[in-house]
């Protein structure tokens, strides 16, 4: 990277190990580190502002209470009163995102959920908990989830496999979404930023002309921010509305 | 002396009254305004919620069911033997399944965030929604 005129914006997707374990390929690696710092800071931070418990909060613990708030109204909203038995699952996998996406935003940091094996992960166990609870909760009639009411037998055919495939997307696109959009955001930022060095290098009227890039990367910057607390968002809201599903199969 | 500072409490003690009484009703209409505020900035919120996520959104289905269902066919035709057929039968298969999750978001925003009425609606609000 010291080379002005060589910008690498995949470099910081790299996974590097620190700590190796043997030779089977078992390793502590950076993206390990930054997804323990991320559930760290998380149970730290929601511990140490709620330990008071003030009926008046201070600044820490009304953050603290509004995050609560902020899930469980999304919660109930899209799920209903049953839907609150899920809020920490729910609640945990908004926070593990946010914080996650905010932890990439700094720089040096690496960003966990640029990768699509931690997103398709993290959509996996949603898709798991709906089936495995869906199942559990009404038994076989689970299965009516595929059967659209009031649909004529003969086009039942067409439209479970319809369904199945529709139903079978759900993991996908929920990962695909959350990865796209820090994978593409922090490429851009990147790239920006390399062009203010690229130009930076021609002398005093390539600096002129970085301002441009300049402007730019503040406000990639600033939408970046935007994205990381809005995919955090939807992540959750979805992950509600399909849960959702497992509990009303009927559509 | 003593009795009388008793009624002079007593009488202050009443004077206050009013002040509290009607506490009830006013944490209630404040507890309202706060939720009815809460209510529309949430809205707002949510129709903000940028043309662009919502475009990542739909796309994102879209795509992700095509690629189950051409993925779908590829593995019963790798299991099967039975040549493309499978695959492309799938593939429209996840065709229609994408249109399907598309409408069925795209109806999921509509009404986490309903289109602003006719009341709501601003005079110069015209074909730009």
């Amino acid at each position: 990277m010291a080379d002005p005129n060589k910008v690498d914006p995949i470099h910081q997707f790299q996974i590097t190990d620190l700590v190796s374990f043997g030779n089977g390929g078992v390793s502590f690696t950076n993206s390990a580190l930054f997804m323990a710092l991320t559930v760290g800071v998380i149970g730290l931070y929601l511990l140490l502002s709620t330990q008071k418990r003030s009926i008046v909060p201070n600044r820490t613990q009304l953050v603290s209470e509004m995050l609560y708030e902020f899930v469980a109204k999304m919660v109930s909203d899209s799920a209903g009163k049953a839907g609150m038995k899920f809020f920490p699952f729910v609640f945990s996998l908004f926070m593990f995102v946010l914080v996650a996406n905010m932890f990439g935003m700094i720089p040096f940091f690496f960003t966990v959920t640029s990768h699509i094996v931690i997103t398709f992960a993290l959509a996996l166990l949603v898709f798991v908990v709906v089936i495995v609870y869906g199942f559990i909760k009404n038994g076989p009639k689970f299965l009516k989830l595929f059967v659209p009411a009031g649909v004529p037998a003969y086009v039942l055919p067409i439209v479970v496999p319809i369904e199945v495939v529709s139903f079978l997307s759900r993991p996908i696109s929920l990962s695909v979404r959350l990865f796209a959009n820090i994978l593409a955001g922090h490429i851009t930022l990147k790239v920006f930023a390399g062009f203010i060095v690229t130009l930076g290098s021609l002398g005093f009227l390539g600096w002129l002309g970085a301002i441009l890039p300049l402007v730019m990367t503040v406000a990639i910057t600033a939408l970046e921010f935007l994205v990381a607390a809005l995919q955090a968002y939807v992540f959750a809201v979805l992950t509600s509305m399909y849960i959702n599903d497992a509990i009303h199969p009927s559509h | 002396m003593a009795l009388s500072r008793k009624t002079k409490r007593s009488q202050s003690g009443a004077k206050p009254e009013p002040l509290t009484s009607d506490l009830a009703a006013r944490i209630k209409r404040a507890q309202g305004e706060k939720s009815l505020a809460g209510d529309a900035e949430a809205a707002s919120a949510t129709r903000d919620m940028t043309g662009l996520s919502r475009g990542l959104r739909l796309g994102s289905e879209f795509i992700a069911a095509i690629l189950v269902g051409a993925g779908i066919g590829y593995l019963l035709d790798l299991w099967l033997k039975t040549g493309p057929w499978l695959m492309l039968v799938m593939l429209l298969v996840g065709f229609a399944a994408g249109v399907l999750n598309v409408v069925r978001s795209a109806a999921e925003m509509n009404r986490a965030a309903p289109p602003p009425t006719a009341a709501m609606r601003v005079p110069d609000d015209d074909e730009d929604e």
